[in-house]
């Protein structure tokens, strides 16, 4: 039923391969009881997320990638299946991990700066301290000059990216992201990624990332898993076998267009349509 | 780079409340000092066209005369209804703020305190006004009592409902922070009820006032309840209108401290947002 494919060379394979495996998905479904009947979010999801691995989650809209992204932060209860990290099985979030959810969930009473420290203050970790980080983090972000204002003042844009900032800031090794920039402009949108995959490749973070753009998930993954919906389910994994660090430039080269024509044959096979 | 640290922008800067600045920007207020000054300069001449008699509607330079004609007595008698009125609306706040936490949290006071709360509300407080006189005196307990009672309910209505408004989203962040119970309410919950807290206690403050002065209307002898209970059996009118109109101040004064204090504590806030825009 599921296929693993790997279309050129085997370099990244081998290398992705023979790191440990930091999250492991086993059998997991996911029934939502509701009025209107049960409906069946997820099906017997099987996923190794390899550690510093960057494994997007592409598919239509309610094939339940967001719904995957829960179960896997420890928000959701699984109704089968089974959920690890490092090997152990979950009982709530686990610990260094970082998430950035579909909508940007900044606290209205805090300014953008105190918004990123929330998790410090959770975790009784001393603010002073971060405060240069956090700055630092805004400013790489764009958002340096809005650290002082509140979130109302900002555009949807520079919510999502305070959001985003909030979640990079106590370095998590474990970084789950839903549809981050699925606000920004084309433009604010390329850069960021370009961003994104410089701290994935300097922080070796494990980046479990959810987006609509056939485009964004090649360009930044190292497999992207291809998601159908009723019931949610994975429905092929692909192999991303470009060269890094990958540039915008890239999306026009033969081998990325290949990718994304593969992708594309997938969701037309399925007879649907992606956004 | 040139660091531009956040403190140093103008536009953000919230602590300038100088009065100059304040007078400039309150258009409102002058324009109902004006419109206030036109009413009475009426209000005196229909007075004096008409010849109506004082006790039965007295013109504003009597009434001022009644103000001005013993000042320590009506204060006297100021003070007791306002140090009533804030006795209440502190055990209100207080005691409405941990009813409410505990009917948020709890399923069986959620069941037993506010259905009872929202089942005796329907009461009009007024009509058992007397019976806490009866019961516990004409001291200032009773008044206190009284606006407890009237002014509680708002409280820990509006205080329930926004502890209870908060976005689940915001407790998934916080659960993924592997946050405390506690940690959610202090940095989540009551912040993000604070707009429908500060709704309760305006409301409180006003009805702990109106409690107060039925408490005095129904046994005492001190307050301006009781000044204007007093002055309508001497058929001294300015007078009454004296004590009405001192309450009347006191109870705008009373809600926009209340107000202030709430645009100090969430600047941030929709309802105070480009305030300025308005004028
Ligand atoms: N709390 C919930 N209660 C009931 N059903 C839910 C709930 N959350 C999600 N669902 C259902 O589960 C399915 C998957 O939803 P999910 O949010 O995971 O989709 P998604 O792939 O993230 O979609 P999108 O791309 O639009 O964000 C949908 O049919 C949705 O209606
Ligand atoms: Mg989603």
């Amino acid at each position: 039923m599921r296929a693993e494919t790997s279309m050129s060379g085997a370099s990244g394979t081998i290398m992705a391969a023979e790191q440990p495996v930091h999250v492991k998905l086993r059998g997991v479904y996911k029934t939502y009881n509701s009025k209107r009947g049960d409906i069946h979010a997820l099906d017997n999801i099987n996923l190794d997320i390899r550690e510093g691995e960057f494994l997007s989650l592409l598919g239509p809209s309610g094939c339940g990638k967001s719904t995957l992204l829960r179960c896997l932060a420890g928000l959701e209860k699984i109704s089968g299946g089974g959920v690890q990290v490092h090997g152990k099985d979950i009982d709530g979030p686990p610990e260094n991990m970082g998430i950035v959810f579909q909508r940007d969930m900044l606290l209205d009473w805090r300014t953008v700066l105190e918004n990123v420290l929330l998790p410090l203050e959770f975790r009784r970790l001393p603010k002073q301290e971060y405060i240069e980080p956090a700055l630092k983090l805004l400013e790489t972000f764009g958002l340096r000059r809005s650290a002082d204002r509140y979130p109302w003042e900002l555009s949807g844009g520079m919510r999502q990216r305070a959001a985003i900032c909030r979640a990079l800031l106590d370095d998590p090794s474990l970084l789950l992201m839903d549809e981050p920039f699925g606000a920004l402009d084309a433009i604010t949108r390329d850069n960021l990624n370009i961003e994104l995959q410089r701290i994935w490749t300097q922080t070796n973070k494990t980046i479990l990332f959810i987006t609509h753009s056939i485009n964004e998930a090649i360009l930044l993954s190292s497999r992207v898993a291809v998601m159908a919906r009723d019931p949610g389910r994975i429905e092929e994994i692909v192999e991303i076998d470009l060269p890094r660090p990958r540039t915008l430039a890239m999306r026009e080269s033969p081998d990325f267009i290949r990718y994304s024509a593969h992708v594309r044959a997938i969701f037309e096979r399925l007879g649907t349509f992606i956004g | 780079m040139t660091t531009q640290t956040p403190a140093q922008q103008p536009e953000t800067s919230r602590e300038d409340g100088s009065f100059l600045r304040w007078w400039k920007q309150s258009s409102r207020l002058r324009f109902f000092l004006v419109f206030s000054i036109l009413v009475l300069t009426a209000w005196e001449w229909l007075c004096s066209v008409t010849g109506v008699r004082p006790y039965i509607f007295p013109a504003p330079s009597q009434v001022f005369k009644e103000l001005i004609n013993d000042p320590q007595w009506l204060a006297a008698h100021t003070a007791y209804s306002v140090s009533a009125t804030l006795i209440a609306f502190a055990i209100s706040v207080v005691l409405g703020l941990i009813l409410s936490v505990g009917i948020v949290y709890s399923r069986l006071l959620d069941r037993t305190l506010f259905t009872t709360l929202v089942a005796t509300n329907a009461i009009p407080k007024v009509a058992i006004a007397p019976l806490f006189v009866l019961w516990i005196g004409t001291d200032i307990e009773s008044k206190v009592l009284i606006a407890v009672l009237v002014s509680i309910f708002p409280m820990v209505v509006d205080s329930v409902v926004g502890l209870r408004s908060v976005d689940p989203g915001m407790l998934d962040l916080a659960r993924t922070y592997r946050g405390t119970a506690l940690q959610m309410f202090w940095k989540i919950r009551f912040p993000n009820a604070l707009p429908s807290i500060f709704a309760g206690m305006k409301v409180a403050i006003s009805l702990s006032l109106v409690g107060t002065i039925v408490g005095e209307f129904v046994g005492s002898n001190w307050g301006l309840g009781f000044v204007i209970l007093q002055s309508q059996g001497q058929y001294n009118t300015p007078r009454v209108f004296a004590a009405i109109l001192v309450l009347s101040i006191l109870g705008t004064l009373m809600f926009q401290i209340v107000d202030m204090i709430e645009r100090r504590a969430m600047p941030w806030h929709v309802s105070h947002r480009n305030r300025h825009d308005e004028d």
